[in-house]
């Protein structure tokens, strides 16, 4: 058919050609073998579904579509693959960097676990490619098209069958083609003319196309305020927590008669981690309470890199540590501290407490250079020391050794050094200590 | 629209009649504008039959009970659901694979049917096809609800948000989900859509009323039925179906990953993609009996879709209910013969555990039932093949129910809990069904729900041999 619809002389009809019906889809072949065989070569069928032999009698010429097809394929294994890769598989220092996120030790980039994506984006890319590309082919959609002035062409779509023949074909004439379609047994035979009117976009498709340029705009926009650097407030459609009203610190509010945002403590309380200063500082830190506070609550690790520094500072006085247990002590309490002892010091203390314990020995054994073995406990040195610098060194921790406050709790912590005490007893023992009854016989 | 295969090549050797026998399209005098006229004037009666107006008022208030209880979820929260610990799924996923199941039988008998050529699927298609996209829709809208925010639902897309600031995870099955079902119904609407603008180009130019008119001749694109175009389009419209194929097998078979990729006893095996696209096709036909049945009896479509078209159908239903029966043994096998003791539970569990009504339905519904069709005049008659369909429907629902509660038992003993229904979990599955039924009947009243230009095709091959 021919598209030159935009001819110069508006108001004269042009002649695009002829149409003509024939009454059964075997005519229909036939007539359009015959009609290129005669020479005709701008002609074209039409029928309510396809016809087999009529590309061959028209001689036409193969679809290049299966090719655009498998291109789409192609671009659609790219695609994925190279998402997969950039949005899991690399992390970039800027906004839109991809993303790693490792997961049980599985590779960044696993290309099994990205087969499924892949497979499903060749099959949406050549899908999308056969559709469109069937319409890009075909020239559609049209939104004008001078064959349907035509009564008799509605049919078309039902149980008419019909050949056209264009005006642009070089043997076209107007009563000759006419004839020769008549000859051929066309049931019907009708010029089909281009009536040009005053053609213009309908004012309703122009309002449309206008809304939906905007709505185009919206999503750009929208990308484009989320990235950028302004310290505005970002564009959000659903707040959710990003905004909560409330008082910041320091700030003033109109809902306390004081105007101010934050509230003072009510009388009686106590602040977070003060309690135990105030409460007993022989039970919780094992110092006498007129003892120096030495580098309370500071774990051992940062004690000895302060110390470690340029100008050797002077070594922190001594505090008085308490010399007896500020619990009662009894058998139970031994019994709890063993217990204690085995699940939380044994490991590297070993069981008899003389850093033999299997995480030490297994160090040892690896040469681990950043291990610093556990003094043994039976030591002149530990056997020395009173119980508060025990229970503070299980606290605080020392050396390598972390403190254990958060894991046991004060209570158990002397338990331990209970237990400590008896152990190194258990070692040091004179003959005359042990009752009578335990001794061995001879 | 199927060619090749007649491509004798040589238009003058004598038409061939034995190849179709019974006819496909039967009825006296049957022409090509009776067909467009049957056809047609479905869709163009100004006065529907009662039973359709009946029909869609009570699908259209179910379909809108089904948005309300949305809307109540959304501003409530999935507490509304009975979903626990450890059964964090519960129905949202067991109504998702339910309705992704229903939607393959409409592209097998659509993509695969078509390129065995098996010229009986053409009166079949458009109707199977449009249940594709209508179950399709309303799996999508389960996942959707299900991820809590349903508003950024959107972060399941590899979009730039500097909101987010992390990507999502391509190596989790749920992701692939998303591609899949994404792809699956794009697919299916591409497909379904250009398999009618023949037949809506029909509907144009039959159209008086100017809103139909415009309204068909923006849907058809205008088509003209050109040979060029044909040409084209079946080139395309074959390929659709060449890629709609490997799609509908992976499809179930990814949604199976969600389960399979799990550690979850009863779960970790391989049979699960199989059995799973064995099952969505069992499904699937059974949905397209429950539809074909009526419609063909409402609409007087049975010179078109014949009693040969349905016992076909119901052929295929006893290979897949018989492989989906066989996958139920195996289970049981592999967990006997694997010796491993969480697995045989898992499965012991399922048969006699708190849950044994559910799996002894699905049992009964998915290995019995279709064993019937083996009798002639089961296959044949179709009020027992509606029932039969129903039941299977039913059944296939209950396997999905019972694979998501093997949730209900983990490895763990203090994760172990039951997982019941709330009256909302029960509402919304027959919700779904109303959403379902309301677009169903949508498409029937506006839409030609016979492939027209197929049959008369089929037709002109019966009668001239082509």
């Amino acid at each position: 058919m021919s598209d030159d619809a935009n001819n110069t002389t508006p108001t004269e009809p042009q002649l695009l050609g002829v149409l003509a019906q024939f009454p059964d889809a075997h005519d229909l072949v036939a007539a359009a073998r015959k009609t290129t065989d005669e020479g005709y070569r701008k002609v074209d069928g039409f029928s309510p579904f396809p016809l087999h032999g009529i590309d061959e009698a028209l001689r036409a010429p193969k679809t290049i579509l299966p090719w655009l097809v498998f291109c789409g394929g192609v671009t659609g294994c790219l695609v994925a693959l190279c998402l997969q890769y950039y949005v899991n598989g690399v992390e970039f220092p800027f906004i839109y960097s991809g993303y790693q996120f490792p997961i049980s030790a599985k590779p960044i980039f696993s290309l099994p676990a990205n087969i499924p994506v892949t497979f499903e984006l060749i099959i949406l890319f050549s899908s999308l490619t056969a559709f469109f590309g069937m319409f890009a082919l075909n020239g559609l959609p049209k939104l004008h098209n001078p064959l349907f002035r035509s009564e008799r062409f509605s049919r078309v779509t039902n149980d008419g069958f019909f050949l056209w023949i264009d005006a642009g074909d070089d043997k076209f004439d107007e009563t000759a083609t006419s004839d020769w379609l008549n000859s051929i047994g066309a049931t019907s035979v009708e010029p089909i003319s281009e009536v040009v009117e005053g053609r213009q976009v309908p004012a309703f498709l122009l309002a449309v196309g206008a809304v939906g340029a905007a709505v185009a705009l919206v999503p750009p926009l929208w990308v484009a305020a989320a990235a950028g650097t302004s310290t505005s407030p970002r564009l959000s459609l659903w707040w959710d927590m990003d905004y909560q009203a409330k008082f910041k610190p320091q700030t003033t509010s109109d809902l306390f008669a004081d105007g101010r945002a934050m509230r003072k403590a009510p009388a009686g309380t106590v602040a977070w981690g003060s309690l135990q200063e105030q409460q007993d500082q022989r039970y919780f830190e094992g110092i006498e309470p007129d003892g120096v506070a030495a580098h309370r609550g500071v774990p051992a690790q940062f004690v000895s890199a302060q110390v470690e520094g340029d100008a050797p500072a002077e070594a922190p006085p001594e505090p008085n540590w308490t010399k007896d247990f500020p619990v009662e002590v009894t058998e139970e309490l031994m019994e709890r501290g063993r217990e204690r002892f085995d699940i939380y010091c044994a490991t590297c203390h070993g069981k008899a407490g003389y850093g033999e314990g299997l995480v030490t020995t297994r160090a040892l054994s690896l040469n681990q250079g950043t291990w610093t073995r556990p003094l043994s406990l039976h030591d002149q040195a530990v056997r020395e020391q009173p119980v508060g610098r025990i229970y503070n060194t299980i606290t605080n921790g020392i050396r390598k050794m972390p403190g254990y406050r958060l894991q046991v709790d004060a209570e158990d912590r002397w338990a331990i050094v209970l237990y400590v005490r008896a152990l190194q007893k258990s070692q040091h023992a004179s003959l005359d200590e042990i009752p009578e009854e335990l001794r061995p016989k001879r | 629209m199927a060619t090749a295969d007649f491509a004798f090549g040589n238009p003058d050797i004598s038409p061939t009649e034995e190849w179709v026998e019974p006819h496909l399209v039967q009825g006296e005098n049957t022409t090509y504008d009776s067909i467009t006229e049957t056809v047609c004037s479905i869709a163009e009666n100004p006065r529907p039959p009662i039973a359709w107006f009946v029909s869609f008022f009570i699908a259209a208030n179910v379909a809108g009970m089904f948005g309300a209880l949305i809307g109540w979820l959304l501003i409530t929260g999935v507490g509304v659901w009975g979903n626990n610990n450890p059964v964090f799924w519960g129905w949202p996923i067991v109504n998702f694979v339910f309705w992704v199941g229903i939607g393959h039988a409409g592209t097998l008998i659509s993509a695969i049917l078509f390129l065995f050529r098996q010229h009986w699927r053409t009166s079949i298609n458009r109707f199977a096809e449009a249940m594709t996209i209508f179950a399709v829709v309303c799996a999508g809208t389960f996942p959707g609800i299900h991820v809590g925010r349903a508003w950024f639902a959107y972060w399941l897309f590899p979009l730039p948000t500097s909101q987010l600031s992390m990507w999502p995870q391509f190596r989790s099955p749920l992701l692939w989900d998303v591609f899949a079902v994404g792809t699956y119904a794009t697919v299916s609407l591409l497909f379904w859509y250009m398999g009618m603008i023949p037949d809506l180009a029909t509907l144009r130019d039959r159209a008086k009323h100017p809103i139909r008119r415009f309204a068909y001749g923006l849907l058809s694109m205008g088509w003209t039925g050109s040979a060029g175009h044909w040409h084209v389009y079946e080139k395309a419209y074959g390929l659709l179906a060449a890629l709609a194929t490997p799609l509908v097998l992976s499809v179930h078979t990814i949604v199976s990953f969600d389960f399979a990729v799990a550690q979850l006893p009863g779960w970790h095996t391989t049979i699960f993609p199989p059995y799973f696209v064995a099952g969505a096709v069992f499904s699937g036909f059974g949905m397209v009996l429950t539809l074909m049945v009526p419609a063909r009896e409402w609409f007087g479509l049975k010179h078109l879709v014949t009693t040969r078209h349905l016992e076909n159908m119901c052929k295929i239903i006893i290979a897949t209910g018989s492989m989906v029966g066989f996958a139920y043994g195996t289970e049981f096998f592999i967990a006997w013969y694997s010796g491993n003791s969480y697995e045989q539970f898992a499965f012991v569990n399922r048969a006699f555990g708190p849950y044994w009504w559910a799996y002894w339905i699905m049992v009964s519904c998915n290995v019995i039932s279709p064993q019937l069709f083996w009798i002639k005049a089961v296959r044949t008659s179709p009020l027992l093949m509606f029932i039969i369909s129903i039941f299977i429907n039913i059944g296939m629902w209950f396997e999905r129910f019972v694979i998501v509660m093997t949730l209900h038992r983990d490895f763990l003993p203090s994760s172990w809990g039951l997982f019941k229904p709330t009256l909302v979990d029960i509402l919304m599955l027959i919700g779904s069904f109303g959403l379902f039924f309301t677009l169903f009947l949508l498409f029937c009243r506006f839409l030609p729900i016979i492939a027209m230009a197929e049959v008369k095709q089929v037709m002109h091959m019966e009668r001239h041999g082509h």
